[in-house]
């Protein structure tokens, strides 16, 4: 149980900087997601809180106190690695009752035979106590490398991608199971993922991380509603968010929004017009998610966008249509049951109200009808 | 039908190829216990009928001090290997882990030793070492024997070490354990294969060197590769008492050989980490 604060650190391996001035603080109980796209600098910044790789600058703090020269052994952190790092040579059950039979952190046999019981069977991995990891299918290892991990009572679980390797339906089972007994071990909890399900439905907080630098902490709901660039935008959500360039047309009190090669004009929203009123800005992208676009073979009304079936893509419970307009691919989910030829004629329409404003220059976030409502809940997170 | 008369004609040339190899890799070392019982005037007889005689073994065992020879073999050989052991394990692992400037080019000296024959530094090692009053000595003979333990130890360990993923030893360190646990606990079970076949093969090297110990020993110190020299006499060549001596050298090293396939299973960090 602690806080874990991280303060402008920074770490670079030779010429390619992997952490610029990262702060970050995680509260005592909370799990945190740490998301973002590969070489992100997720990993990096697990080993600095575990002490296995020295920043550049910046402290690490756990419960307020500087750790930067406290050994690993000595900072009490749990840790899942990415690729496992089990013991080749010790049974699963030594394994896992590795952590309890150090010198720091000894426990008694019989206490060590419980835990590791309960913990096994939660896992689902009580039948394989005997055998070696070479033994096991990388699933199994990677839950016996969750278990090592779990039967500790540390002050920070660190959770590399924990769940990676497990097939889809065995990855939900413990993704529910991480989440209840998340709720009932009450530690902090980092946790790494790109997997954005995992990041929506695990974590109390989310912090994007691209490039060595925090982009945004919230609230998987301020994440998904209120992204605060088109990066974030389009790593939540599955499909891909779509990018629409657009134009702000001003004409008097009028605030309207013309989308690229497209002559229609689009009434925005009172408050995001009233936020145009504001300014001048006049080049703006529109996020627009699948599941705000509709489509049919047949023109609905003035406003509809003509385009053509690129491809249909059935994802069991739904499809994923992409539509192309004039070269822009818009991704559309419709009902699975929907059938269309590729190449025929389809029109689009886009629910104005859920549209997210980003600035075409900088690609950051600029308004989204209804904001104060969407992201009064993370707020205060 | 054919097929499994092919994988039985396969199967019998195999056999045949294989035992006309062991043939004739086996056959000196039969022909060496052979001489060993026969009389110095019944040597030169190739057909296989002779009166044995124990005569050499009692002339080399007893007559001088091969057992002398034999305890110094042992002292030098495994002291050599140990020296290697405890020096070359922490350089086998510094050259596997770290980064450092010129870590290949150093890896490579140490390689480059086993490059030169012995003949051709002898001689200035011969000077040094009378100069540093170490000639004639089991500290000499220990230290010049590292050029021959040394590379081949660091070489096999390193692998090992390589093999090893980092987060191994990193995981250990989180659950609580010192860097000597960790070394004892996870490391040395990991390398430990290769850690037993290289010096095992090692001290067989060491046991064998001859150009060392012919020139940098004497009186004091002497191995039983120089010992087996002496069973020349001025007028006639002892072939029966040096086939005994050499036997009784190959001797250990034949347990040994038993030994090493035993520990030759590579393959025990596999599974380690996600493949």
């Amino acid at each position: 149980m602690a806080q874990i604060e991280l303060n402008n650190l920074t770490k670079t391996y030779k010429s390619h900087s992997a952490l610029k001035s990262v702060d970050l603080t995680v509260k005592d109980k909370e799990f945190l997601v740490l998301f973002g796209p590969a070489g992100a600098g997720k990993t990096t910044t697990l080993k600095m809180i575990a002490g296995l790789e020295f920043p550049d600058e910046g402290l690490v703090k756990i419960n307020g106190e500087i750790v930067n020269i406290v050994p690993p052994a000595n900072r009490n952190v749990s840790m899942v690695f990415e690729n496992y790092a089990l013991y080749p040579h010790l049974s699963v059950y030594d394994n896992i009752a590795s952590p309890m039979r150090s010198s720091l952190y000894r426990e008694s046999e019989e206490y060590i035979k419980e835990a590791i019981l309960k913990v096994t069977a939660k896992m689902k991995i009580d039948h394989l106590l005997e055998r070696l990891p070479s033994q096991l299918s990388n699933g199994q290892r990677q839950r016996v490398a969750l278990g090592r991990c779990l039967v500790r009572k540390p002050n920070v679980f660190l959770m590399d991608e924990p769940l990676a390797h497990l097939d889809a339906k065995l990855r939900h089972f413990m993704r529910a199971e991480l989440k209840e007994m998340q709720a009932s071990f009450d530690t902090t909890t980092i946790y790494v993922t790109h997997d954005y399900m995992e990041a929506l439905s695990l974590g109390d907080r989310i912090a994007i991380i691209n490039q060595g630098e925090i982009v945004q902490i919230g609230t998987g709901e301020e994440l998904f509603y209120t992204p605060c660039n088109q990066f974030v935008a389009g790593l939540m959500g599955e499909p891909e968010i779509n990018i629409i360039p657009g134009e702000i047309i001003r004409d008097g009190a009028n605030v309207r929004v013309k989308l690229a090669r497209q002559n229609q004009l689009y009434e925005l929203p009172e408050d995001v017009a009233d936020f145009f009123r504001g300014n001048s800005i006049e080049q703006v992208n529109l996020g627009v998610r699948g599941n705000d676009v509709s489509c049919s073979s047949e023109r609905t009304s003035t406003k509809s966008i003509k385009g053509t079936v690129y491809v249909l893509e059935p994802i069991g419970n739904r499809s994923i249509l992409t539509a192309d307009v004039e070269g822009q691919k818009i991704r559309i989910i419709v009902s699975n049951s929907y059938d269309v030829d590729m190449d025929s004629t389809i029109y689009v329409d886009m629910d104005f109200s859920d549209i997210i404003f980003f600035d075409r220059e900088s690609e950051e976030f600029l308004i989204r009808h209804n904001q104060e409502s969407l992201v009064k809940e993370g707020a205060n997170g | 039908m054919t097929n499994e008369r092919l994988h039985h004609t396969g199967k019998v040339v195999r056999n045949f190829l294989l035992a006309l190899w062991a043939l004739f890799a086996l056959f000196p070392i039969f022909w060496m216990v052979l001489i060993t019982f026969k009389s110095d005037a019944e040597m030169f007889t190739t057909t296989f009928a002779f009166h044995p005689t124990l005569e050499n073994y009692q002339a080399v065992l007893f007559g001088t001090n091969y057992f002398k020879a034999f305890l110094d073999n042992i002292i030098v050989s495994s002291g050599a290997v140990l020296v290697s052991v405890l020096a070359g394990v922490p350089a086998a692992y510094a050259l596997a882990r770290f980064e450092f400037k010129k870590k290949e080019d150093l890896a490579f000296t140490i390689l480059s030793f086993k490059f030169a024959p012995e003949i051709l530094v002898i001689l200035p090692l011969f000077m040094i070492y009378q100069k540093l009053g170490i000639y004639d000595t089991y500290f000499g003979l220990i230290w010049v024997y590292q050029l021959i333990t040394m590379p081949l130890l660091v070489w096999v360990v390193r692998g090992y070490f390589e093999d090893i993923s980092v987060e191994i030893e990193q995981a250990a360190r989180l659950d609580g354990y010192r860097w000597w646990e960790i070394f004892y606990k996870m490391l040395l079970p990991l390398i430990k294969p290769g850690l037993v076949s290289s010096a095992l093969l090692a001290f067989i090297f060491a046991w064998n060197s001859f150009t060392f110990p012919l020139l940098l020993t004497s009186f004091n110190v002497e191995t039983v590769t120089v010992a087996s020299l002496k069973y020349i006499a001025s007028d006639t060549v002892h072939y029966g008492q040096m086939a005994v001596a050499a036997t009784v050298a190959a001797l250990p090293e034949v347990i040994l050989a038993l030994l090493i396939q035993k520990h030759l299973v590579r393959g025990l960090s596999f599974g380690a980490v996600k493949g």
